[in-house]
């Protein structure tokens, strides 16, 4: 026969359990909202390097849902690559400041670019800026087209841009848009002109 | 036709609200176009009946293996109002390989009928006083299919989520859609 005092504990120690559980479950789902929704985002400028310019920045607007060209003051290097990741930034800048046109979770950020060739580049993006992408079809495509744009605005001749995430392959950004195919820059022009 | 209703299982699709999903609403009105297309004498089958996970690659190879008509991929999220109705954006497609098709553009032979089934449901969802928005663009597994494929978004604005779930917004939908497909049945060869 167990003890009535202990039964009593064992039953407090359970309901303890059982509410800490729950606790935890609604705490991580909110967390979850959160992050979807870019709630967390802080702004982060691009790094100081190169010349200051004036650049233009394809920006996405959720509000009416249209991407339009705006000018912002960015550090602009001479190389191709760390120009093209400059420009990239820019955009983001636009996107983690407080309140966003089209909202992106912190730590957004865009790694590295490489050029394969001339025509080809690589954009190697942080696991936030697609873990934390909020997740719609059209949404997605925004963030991708406003990017691509702004990288053939500032950084001519390239024909071909693929994206990755912390260096690997993913299929889409948040369950939509694609990220296994490489974006022909001209078709993204195309569909930049619809969002306009 | 083979209609897929998006997400399901560990991949919940957008996060509509607090245990307001994009998969469940997917299948809802997945459900809901079979019965309207079923009513007006079209074959229709679900890519996923539960809430099960799928990846990208296996739907398209489901849709390519039966030889369906039609593929209707739904999807439901943030922001706007409306639907969305997107048929592929292709680069140049590249050669086939024997009677192999390359898997990125797969779809580049059923690109015009895709662009036709999407003017028409567009054209019905106006009717029936949808705002509507028609898009080529980058969306998987769309030009992985070989046969025509759209992808449709019902558009919401966080405030207005219930209008969604309302099952006379999703019915209205689902009729507009099967009626464009009805519309379409010669040029895409559905069976009866």
């Amino acid at each position: 026969m167990i003890p009535r005092h202990f039964q009593i504990a064992i039953s407090f120690l359970l309901l303890a359990i059982l509410i800490a559980g729950i606790f935890i479950i609604e705490l991580r789902h909110s967390e979850e909202v959160k992050t979807q929704q870019g709630l967390a985002a802080a702004p982060e400028g691009p790094e100081a390097q190169g010349k200051e310019e004036t650049i233009r920045v394809l920006v996405a607007y959720d509000d009416d849902l249209a991407l339009r060209w705006r000018t912002t003051q960015a550090f602009m290097p001479d190389e191709r690559d760390l120009r093209a990741r400059a420009a990239l930034r820019a955009v983001l800048a636009q996107y983690l400041q407080t309140p966003s046109p089209h909202p992106l979770a912190k730590g957004a950020d865009i790694k590295d670019v490489y050029f394969l060739n001339p025509d080809t580049v690589i954009v190697d993006t942080t696991a936030q800026f697609a873990d934390g992408h909020r997740s719609g079809a059209l949404l997605e495509e925004m963030t991708l087209t406003s990017l691509i744009e702004t990288l053939n605005a500032n950084v001519p001749g390239i024909s071909k841009v693929k994206f990755l995430v912390e260096g690997r392959e993913r299929q889409t950004l948040a369950g939509h848009a694609d990220l296994v195919s490489f974006y022909p820059v001209s078709a993204v022009h195309e569909l930049a002109r619809e969002f306009q | 036709m083979l209609i897929d209703p998006s997400h399901g299982g560990d991949d919940k699709g957008a996060v509509l609200a607090p245990k307001i999903f994009e998969k469940d609403l997917t299948l809802s009105l997945a459900r809901l176009l079979r019965k309207e297309l079923e009513e007006r004498g079209i074959s229709a089958r679900l890519l996923r009946d539960s809430d099960t996970t799928i990846s990208l690659e296996h739907r398209a190879e489901l849709c390519n293996q039966q030889h369906e008509a039609l593929y209707i991929a739904l999807h439901a999220a943030e922001p706007g109002r409306g639907v969305r109705v997107y048929s592929s954006i292709l680069a140049a497609p590249q050669p086939a390989v024997g009677s192999f098709l390359p898997w990125d553009s797969a779809q580049s032979g059923a690109i015009a009928r895709s662009n036709a089934v999407a003017r028409s449901i567009s054209r019905e969802l106006q009717k029936r006083d949808f705002k509507t928005l028609e898009l080529q663009a980058f969306l998987r597994p769309l030009n992985n299919i070989v046969a025509p494929a759209i992808a449709l978004e019902m558009a919401t604005d966080r405030a207005d989520v219930k209008s969604l779930l309302n099952s006379k917004v999703q019915s209205a939908v689902a009729a507009a859609v099967a009626s464009a497909v009805e519309q379409n049945r010669e040029r895409l060869g559905a069976r009866r």
